[in-house]
Parts: C-alpha cells; sequence; structure tokens
C-alpha cells in the first residue's frame, strides 16, 4: 500500500530493527513504525527537487490557454489537451526571441522544465521556447505582423506614392557584396546613363541585419535630393530573406519621406517590406527598370508635348494668315466696286448734261453753258474727291484694324497680271504668266516659272 | 533658369495645359504667341532637367558621408 502509494524514489527513512521481537514487530507492523512527518515545505521541496530532476529538459505540446501577460512581460499561461492541463510561464527574456505572439487557442510544442510554485503546491512547467504547431513559427510571425500592420492601414492602397516623374537621385538600400547592388547599377548604367545612385550598404542578412536595413532607410531619406529609394537584395533562402519581414523594417519603409521600391529576392518571394513599399518590383533588377520606365516616360511625354506645341501653333498662324488674306480680298472687291459705281455715276451725268446742252438750248444757253459747266465740274470734282478722301479714310481705318496689315508682317498678295484677281489657286496660271505681288512697301511685277498644283507655288522675279 | 518655373512636375502639367489650350481654343494671335513663348520655354527646361541630373555613384556611409563608390561596383567580373 505505501509502495504503491508513494512510488517514487524517495529515500526511505531507515530505522533499525534490532532488539524486537517477532510478535510484535508484527502488532505493531502499521501502528510501531516509525514516522517520519514531513513540513508541508519540506514535502513541497522535496516534490519538486524530484520533478526539477526528473523533468530537467523536456517537450511536451498542447493547446494554450487562459493566457495572460504580466505587467513584468512574463507570460502566463495553461497548456492543454483533452485530457489533462498544466499550468505554464515563459520568462520575458524567452519570450523576447519568440518571432511570433503567444495567444490562446495556438497549438504549440513547448521546451521546457518542470518546477513547483511553493506557495501554491502547484506544478508548471518553465517554457524556454515555443513552436507552434503544424505552421512554422516563421510563418506565424509573418502571418502575424502582416495582419498588425494591414490593420493599422500600412499597407493601404492611398498610401502609396508614385514615384517622381523623373527620378534624379536614386537610393539603394542593401549589401554592397551581394548581386542586387551590381544588377541595380547595371541596369541604370545602362538605360539611364547620367543617373546618379546613392548607396547606403547595410547587412541583408543574419543577426542584425532589420535593423541596419531600417537604419539604412532612415540615413538615405535625409539624403538631400534623394528622391526614390530602392531596399532590397538577391534571392535566397526565406531564413536569408527574414530581415525583410521585420516589423523594424516594415516601419523604417513606411516612415520614408520618398517613394520606396521593395525588391527582395525573386518573384515568387513576398515579404513585409513588398506590402509597405510604394512600389513592389520582382526583382532588384526590376526595381532600376522601374525607375528608368519613369526617365523614359518622362522623356516621351516631354518630346511629345514639343511635338503637339509646334505643329499646333504653326496650323494657327497658318490659318490666321488665311483669313487675312481673304480680308484683304474682300476689302479691294469692296472698294473697287464703290469707286466703279461712283464712276458710272459721274459718267452718266456728264452723258445727261451734254444732251441737255446739246438738244435744248444750244443757240440760247450756249453762252451761260460756258459758265456753267465750268462750275459744273468743279463741284462734281469736289465731290468725286471727296469721296474718294472718304474711301482712303475708311480703307486705312480697316487697314489699320487689320487685314492689310498682314502685310507688314510679311504676307504678300498676288495679283494677275491686270490686277483683277488675286491668284490663290497655282492652277489659274500658267508658266510664263505675268503676276503681280504687293508687298508691304512695293509691289513686284513677276512671271510664274514653275507651279506646282495647289500644293507648292513657285515664281519667280 | 526661369525662375517662375518650379520643378519638372509643374513644368510639364503646365506644358500639357498649353499645349491643349493652343489645340482646342480660338484664341487671339496675341496670346497663342505668348503661350507659344511659354511652351517652348517650359520644353526646354524640362530637357535640361533630363540633362542636369549626375552620373555618379555614392556610398552614404555609417557616419552620414557621402563617398565615392569603388569603381568595379557596375561592371561585370
Amino acid at each position: 500500500m505505501s509502495n504503491s502509494l508513494f512510488d517514487l524514489p524517495f529515500e526511505e527513512p531507515q530505522e533499525s530493527d534490532a532488539g524486537r521481537d517477532p510478535g510484535s514487530a508484527i502488532r505493531d507492523s502499521v501502528a510501531a513504525e516509525p514516522r517520519r512527518v514531513y513540513s508541508v515545505s519540506q514535502l513541497t521541496e522535496r516534490i519538486r527537487e524530484m520533478l526539477e530532476e526528473r523533468f530537467f529538459e523536456i517537450w511536451v505540446e498542447g493547446e494554450i490557454s487562459n493566457c495572460f501577460v504580466a505587467k513584468t512581460g512574463h507570460v502566463y499561461f495553461t497548456l492543454k489537451d483533452a485530457g489533462a492541463q498544466i499550468k505554464a510561464v515563459m520568462f520575458r527574456s524567452d519570450v523576447r526571441y519568440l518571432r511570433f505572439k503567444i495567444n490562446d487557442g495556438l497549438s504549440v510544442v513547448a521546451r521546457g522544465r518542470l518546477t513547483v510554485y511553493d506557495p501554491k503546491g502547484e506544478y508548471q512547467i518553465v517554457c524556454q521556447h515555443l513552436e507552434p504547431e503544424g505552421l512554422g513559427a516563421r510563418q506565424l510571425a509573418f502571418d502575424q505582423l502582416k495582419e498588425r500592420l494591414a490593420k493599422e492601414g500600412l499597407f493601404d492602397a492611398r498610401r502609396k506614392r508614385p514615384l517622381p516623374a523623373l527620378p534624379r537621385k536614386i537610393g539603394v538600400v542593401t549589401s554592397l557584396d551581394g548581386a542586387a547592388v551590381r544588377d541595380i547599377v547595371k541596369v541604370l548604367r545602362r538605360r539611364y546613363a547620367n543617373a546618379h545612385i546613392v548607396i547606403r550598404p547595410a547587412r541583408v542578412q543574419g543577426d542584425g541585419a532589420a535593423l541596419d536595413i531600417a537604419r539604412g532607410m532612415a540615413a538615405i531619406g535625409k539624403v538631400k535630393g534623394v528622391d526614390v529609394v530602392i531596399v532590397g537584395r538577391g534571392g535566397g533562402s526565406i531564413e536569408d530573406l527574414w530581415a525583410f519581414n521585420e516589423e523594424v523594417v516594415a516601419r523604417a519603409i513606411a516612415g520614408c519621406p520618398v517613394p520606396t521600391i521593395s525588391a527582395v529576392g525573386h518573384e515568387t518571394d513576398v515579404t513585409i517590406a513588398d506590402f509597405v513599399a510604394d512600389l513592389r518590383a520582382p526583382t532588384p533588377s526590376a526595381a532600376a527598370e522601374m525607375v528608368v520606365a519613369r526617365k523614359d516616360d518622362f522623356c516621351a511625354r516631354i518630346d511629345r508635348l514639343g511635338q503637339r506645341l509646334q505643329a499646333t501653333f504653326q496650323m494657327r498662324v497658318a490659318m490666321r494668315g488665311r483669313r487675312a488674306d481673304d480680308l484683304a480680298h474682300q476689302l479691294l472687291r469692296a472698294l473697287r466696286g464703290r469707286i466703279a459705281r461712283r464712276e458710272r455715276a459721274y459718267q452718266a451725268l456728264l452723258l445727261k448734261l451734254e444732251r441737255f446742252d446739246v438738244r435744248r438750248r444750244f443757240d440760247v444757253i450756249r453762252a451761260r453753258l460756258a459758265a456753267v459747266d465750268g462750275r459744273l465740274r468743279t463741284g462734281i470734282d469736289r465731290r468725286v474727291h471727296g469721296a474718294d478722301a472718304r474711301f482712303r479714310a475708311t480703307a486705312a481705318r480697316l487697314d489699320s484694324l487689320s487685314p492689310l496689315a498682314v502685310l507688314g508682317r510679311g504676307y504678300a498678295v498676288c495679283w494677275n497680271a491686270d490686277r483683277t484677281a488675286i491668284i490663290r489657286d497655282a492652277s489659274t496660271v500658267d508658266s510664263g504668266d505675268k503676276v503681280h505681288v504687293k508687298l508691304e512697301r512695293g509691289e513686284l511685277d513677276c512671271t510664274v516659272t514653275n507651279h506646282e498644283g495647289a500644293e507648292t507655288r513657285g515664281f519667280d522675279h | 533658369m526661369d525662375s517662375t518655373i518650379k520643378d519638372f512636375e509643374g513644368a510639364i502639367a503646365e506644358l500639357e495645359s498649353i499645349v491643349k489650350k493652343l489645340e482646342e481654343g480660338d484664341l487671339p494671335l496675341e496670346t497663342s504667341l505668348q503661350l507659344y513663348e511659354r511652351g517652348v520655354q517650359l520644353s526646354r527646361f524640362c530637357h535640361a532637367q533630363l540633362e542636369q541630373a549626375e552620373k555618379r555613384i555614392e556610398i552614404l556611409n555609417e557616419r552620414g558621408q557621402l563617398t565615392p563608390a569603388p569603381s568595379n561596383l557596375g561592371t561585370d567580373e
């Protein structure tokens, strides 16, 4: 009974049976057994010593529940399975090294040692390390950080900044020994010859890499004129790339004052850095290509705009010129019409006067007529001249208002030889025809030596 | 460079609006001419910006100083 009860390697108190008679020994087999009375503390201590010795380093799997983080940073929880549970604690110094957060419901494999908490008489496991079961610790850390940063809005599309229209000083945060820096420099050298590159060397794997990258980002963000930053490294194992999944790197990228491009590993590698950066490049070379593409776009845009500017302006000037020609032509025609009408009226008047003169009063008023005729002539002359002066004034005003001023800007009006029509179509004249060209000052008589339909017009003096 | 041009982002935006205006608006010749001249100025500015970038590679060290990069950095070896 006692043996089955204390099936433990207790050192049984050994006492000598010598000097007792067998009968009394049998009689007193229970009652007379010498008592070994422990204090609770002593017993607990014995239990603790035994448990600590026996379960010095064990692995146990179970589900976390009742998780609680104390002010001290130690984490208390219960590990349980369907049939049992055990109290567990993980001290802050060990929690630090976990890449994931201890949460209720998480299935883990814990490495630790058993101990007893004397004041409560409770045994518990002190965990030195936890591994999430089924899911790699890294994966879990990745998922948790990703979720947390996403909640903070660090991945929001509206946070994403476009690259500058023309990146001129390109910051690079990566290792100087890696392939990434060479790839980036090579692409930029080849396709953006005068690019200014500033490289901030940083360890990109191993202990301290994350902090180094974060510091590098902060430092390069402060360099005057840097207008885009590429952060990344070449391909490697998931462990090699891990620094880019660290929170400190994510925050440094988010805090960069200029647009960032992440370029970590190969196409298939996705890191937290990729979510935070303004742009994700599948590889370091691709990141450099993105910068080059902006430059190329910029060149194409200004070239196109320059061409459009020239084309549209030339077209407008040509249109203006044509309108001025039309106005000048209309004006001349109008003036000619008015002059001709006056001329006709004068001729009619003169004719009437002559008839009157001859038929009716030939004899009687010949003498008076001479005087009247003279007066009439001067009167008519004055009227004609007056009209003429008004035409000139009107013409001059119209001229100053614009169309004829066109001649002052270098346009010319080309008339046919007898100045009855303006030539606007080369096909209306033949080689050898005379034409008359009116310039701002003076006029030219020209002979057509060649004409090429509506497109080109050639003439010679 | 013309002090009325702030940066190339602004320059290219202004150039775009000038070209658009010239292309669609029925503007007086004088205005067209002014816009055209401004456009040419902006276009030259943008081209100048392209030329202005310095062909240089530098290393930013721990102390925040810029030093020339090793010459073999961008070359195959």
